[in-house]
């Protein structure tokens, strides 16, 4: 067999490997950058932007469904990363996850504080839009990933209930209104769902 | 079930933020300093972050780093918080910042008007005061700096003594309580001076602190129920005013 530098499965491993390491290294370098805000490097909030930006205004957008909203979300987002930036301990947990809670924390202070706004203008299109949104979430989870594969053991409703929440940012009462389903229900479908996607997902 | 186990829960509800409110701010205040608190939510977080990454990334404005520099300018914080002073003291603006509120912008309209309100408030509470009111040495009248209205008027005498008296109906966030601070000495750390239970006013006393004197800081935040849990402001401020002596 003639040698081939790009077949093989040694080769393959080797992409893998480097592209683990490639990874590795842009979150660290990410951890590293939040620290550099907090000794005030402006640069370093600006690579972060970079970095992640697009991917959180895509989170944003979702949530918040206006472009205008969802910008005011990331910039307020990237504030916080200044302000917070001393707060960050790397041991207790990575830089990408600590900057997307502020992020959606934004949106979800913003969901909550704007919701009149943001309800009045739902009419039964976007209502279905919004189910397509949350099943496309949920589509596009990995097969594999522990995630898929513990909130396919939920019953429909509590998937549904959980995946509005996090994906679209909605209340109780919001997913009530949309499962047309009592409040006292919808409360108690997130509790059980949760415990039991914990516990699978232990 | 195991207390591991409910903190696993309450942590996955804030995660994916169906947590009460002041549940999710006690939590979060909690693992800024109980590894275990930090290490459930760290987890819930990671877990349900793989929904994030199926959102379709967005291309960025291209002024969206200018907005960002636009609102740490006008902040008056172009330094980066120096680590272990949570919260600090914004000179600029006179206040106690806590550690993650926002700071709201300030025009130079509203600041007259907060001015204003204070000379008005404070001549009518010195006359209420000196007719009524035993030996305060020190009067100070709390401003809310985004409607520029006087929210509570704090009287303090030489033995640290401070009756607190609020004007109007407070909206306090449910779950929450206000909880008074002062600043004793210009740079040191604010000192909390008690909670105002049921959210009324009333005399609040406090040991071991110099008698209060002109210019000194007196502010309300509203904090989690039980006061805040670092010991320093954590919440969002309520009303801040200077102290001045009656004459």
């Amino acid at each position: 067999m003639p040698f081939s530098p790009s077949a093989g499965p040694t080769h393959e491993a080797m992409d893998a490997l480097n592209a683990q390491m490639d990874e590795d290294r842009r979150l660290s370098d990410l951890a590293d950058r939040i620290e550099a805000c907090a000794l005030g490097d402006r640069t370093a909030l600006r690579a972060i932007m970079d970095q992640e930006g697009s991917r959180l205004l895509g989170i944003a957008l979702r949530m918040l469904r206006r472009r205008d909203l969802a910008e005011d979300a990331l910039q307020e987002c990237f504030v916080s990363v200044w302000r917070k930036a001393h707060q960050f301990d790397a041991s207790r947990g990575g830089a990408r996850g600590w900057i997307t809670t502020i992020l959606r924390n934004q949106c979800l202070t913003m969901l909550r504080k704007e919701s009149w706004e943001i309800a009045e203008s739902a009419d039964i299109l976007e209502r279905r839009q919004d189910e397509e949104v949350v099943m496309d979430a949920y589509g596009r989870l990995d097969m594999n990933s522990d995630l898929r594969r513990c909130l396919d053991r939920l019953e429909p409703p509590k998937r549904v209930a959980i995946l509005q929440a996090y994906v679209l940012g909605y209340t109780h009462g919001e997913i009530s209104g949309r499962l047309q389903a009592p409040l006292g229900s919808v409360k108690a479908w997130v509790r059980r769902g949760l415990i039991a996607l914990r516990e699978c997902l232990a | 079930m195991s207390d591991h186990q409910s903190l696993m829960d309450l942590a996955m509800e804030v995660a994916l933020g169906l947590a009460d409110e002041a549940e999710a701010a006690e939590l979060e205040a909690r693992a800024l300093q109980d590894p275990e608190a930090a290490a459930a939510l760290s987890h819930a977080r990671m877990r349900l972050a793989e929904l994030d990454d199926t959102a379709t990334p967005e291309t960025l404005p291209a002024d969206m780093w200018d907005r960002v520099t636009l609102r740490l300018d006008e902040r008056g914080s172009a330094v980066g918080v120096p680590p272990g002073t949570v919260p600090e003291f914004d000179a600029e603006t006179d206040t106690i910042l806590p550690a993650n509120e926002p700071h709201a912008p300030r025009s130079w309209f509203m600041a007259a008007c907060t001015g204003l309100a204070a000379s008005v408030m404070l001549a009518l509470a010195l006359g209420w005061v000196v007719m009524t009111r035993p030996d305060p040495t020190v009067i100070a009248v709390l401003i809310n700096d985004t409607t520029g209205e006087a929210v509570a008027l704090v009287e303090g005498t030489e033995a640290n003594l401070t009756r607190v008296t609020l004007l109007g109906q407070t909206a306090v966030p449910e779950g929450q309580v206000m909880q008074v601070w002062t600043k004793p000495e210009d740079d040191g750390p604010p000192v909390s001076l008690g909670l105002l239970a049921e959210n009324r006013g009333t005399a609040l006393a406090v040991d071991g602190l110099p008698p209060p004197g002109p210019e000194q800081l007196y502010e309300i935040t509203f904090e989690q129920s039980g006061g805040s849990p670092t010991g320093l402001p954590t919440g969002p401020i309520h009303g801040k005013g200077f102290a001045k002596e009656p004459l």
